[in-house]
């Protein structure tokens, strides 16, 4: 696994890589909280939206497979919705496919879902492909967010790619033991699996506290240089949310 | 059981919202009183193992796959509010970095997993323990972990299924058996992990398990050394 595992791409140049990490994050964080509270019939508004998503990706630089193939992780859950929802829930039926009945309110509610969900992951998916881990845990920190999640985090982030490449060597062992994942039964195997990486693990994790006891750690990480927004950042920023908002808002009228 | 964006109402993702800020404020309290702030190392690389191992599906019958969730094997390795906030912290950084969950409905993934899946299940837990004590220590914790690691999947999915009939997304009578359903043999496979897994450790380091009260261990190779 290459450390870059989670923020990948997160290091490219483009214009909003360079945008700065706390501008990037309230805008986007702003593009999902406005398009979840906005009412489904108001399908404009969402074309406002994804275009904001589809320029942003644009600029970006990002590959759109890398895009698309993390945005797959809400499809399970939008085809349980629309397999479901058209033909149980309650409304005026507007086709009938032999003893199933499609209502409106029930097609209705697989829109609202997949759009509103899209558009929201691939918000994510932009901004945490465009910003390093570590500055949006700090721009996080930035925002009020206590230190001790980002602090957290910021360990896990440097850890996971070693316990996991751990995982993965066990799991390699395990499978070259003729291991047979067939039966639930076999979570004993895992449990076993997990208990060594447990304290494989905490055991690390003694060994980085104390190496980093004697170094002189405070409990947080020190901070050499902190961006200052500039005005192409507050442009950025304005511009996403005011025209968010004002969709939004043209419902009003 | 990772809600995305768009699935959950505003009321739903407004009411879930304050009840898991309010809870991680608490137990961010909490655990500052009994915690070193020094001791986020370890803090940080067990929500780096927790999150590893939920990279190992297990199959379940019918060739769906259900993955570890950890939420009670945290709480009773690491005590409640510690193994709390590492969740929490695993959720965020799903969230945030695999668009897995979504950020409107961090809220509600932090109140079934952390909260319905955690601390409820684990003070359930500690009170079957205190009820099964004349089994003795060990035993009654492998019990009691087992039967609520089990139902801590399932209740939480139970939240999840309940939230998301409340918005509107699923109907009850539709989602709620269903996701119960799957889960209750999901959680068979969780509650064998978390006893396997809290039986090993009790083993090689019963220091580490913060919900064990039993005889205190002897010291363990590489003590202050390692």
């Amino acid at each position: 696994m290459k450390h870059d595992y989670i923020d990948k791409y997160s290091r490219l140049e483009s214009p909003v890589h360079s945008i700065e990490p706390r501008a990037k994050a309230l805008a986007l964080f702003a593009l999902i909280v406005i398009c979840v509270s906005t009412p489904p019939e108001a399908w404009w508004c969402f074309v406002v939206y994804a275009g904001i998503v589809f320029i942003v990706a644009t600029a970006s630089r990002v590959p759109a497979s890398h895009i698309i193939s993390r945005a797959l992780v809400v499809f399970p859950f939008i085809l349980i919705v629309a397999l479901v929802t058209p033909f149980t829930k309650e409304g005026m039926t507007i086709l009938e496919l032999g003893f199933l009945k499609v209502s409106k309110e029930g097609l209705i509610t697989v829109w609202n879902v997949s759009v509103k969900s899209l558009i929201s992951i691939i918000a994510l998916i932009l901004l945490s492909s465009t910003t390093p881990f570590p500055d949006l845990m700090r721009a996080l920190e930035r925002l009020k967010v206590p230190s001790f999640f980002t602090t957290v985090a910021s360990f896990m982030y440097r850890y996971v790619f070693i316990i996991v490449d751990e995982a993965e060597r066990m799991k390699r062992a395990r499978d070259s033991r003729n291991f047979r994942g067939r039966w639930i039964w076999q979570a004993k195997t895992i449990g076993q699996m997990i208990a060594s990486l447990f304290i494989r693990s905490h055991m690390r994790g003694e060994r980085v506290y104390q190496a980093m006891c004697s170094r002189g750690f405070e409990g947080t990480f020190p901070r050499y240089h902190d961006r200052k927004m500039k005005s192409a950042d507050v442009v950025f920023l304005t511009l996403i949310t005011l025209t968010a908002v004002s969709a939004r808002i043209s419902l009003l009228w | 059981m990772h809600i995305p964006d768009g699935f959950l109402d505003p009321k739903n993702s407004i009411v879930t919202y304050v009840a898991s800020t309010g809870t991680l404020g608490y137990a961010l309290y909490k655990a500052r009183e009994e915690l070193d702030e020094k001791k986020i190392p370890i803090l940080g690389i067990t929500a780096a193992f927790i999150f590893a191992a939920q990279m190992l599906n297990f199959p379940v019958a019918g060739g769906t796959s259900g993955h570890f969730l950890g939420a009670v094997l945290a709480m009773v390795l690491l005590g409640p509010f510690s193994g709390f906030l590492v969740m929490s912290v695993v959720l965020l950084v799903q969230c945030l970095f695999f668009a897995d969950g979504g950020l409107t409905a961090l809220g509600a993934n932090i109140f079934n997993m952390g909260i319905i899946g955690g601390f409820l299940s684990y003070y359930l837990l500690i009170l079957a323990k205190k009820a099964l004590s004349r089994f003795g220590e060990r035993r009654s914790l492998l019990f009691s972990s087992a039967f609520f690691a089990w139902f801590s999947v399932v209740v939480a999915s139970a939240a999840c299924s309940i939230e998301l009939a409340f918005s509107g997304t699923v109907p009850f009578k539709v989602v709620f058996p269903a996701m119960v359903g799957v889960h209750s043999i999901i959680g068979i496979g969780e509650a064998l992990i978390t006893t396997v897994v809290v039986a090993i450790v009790l083993q090689l380091r019963p220091d580490l398990v913060a919900s064990f009260t039993g005889a205190p261990s002897l010291p363990y190779a590489g003590e202050g050394v390692s």
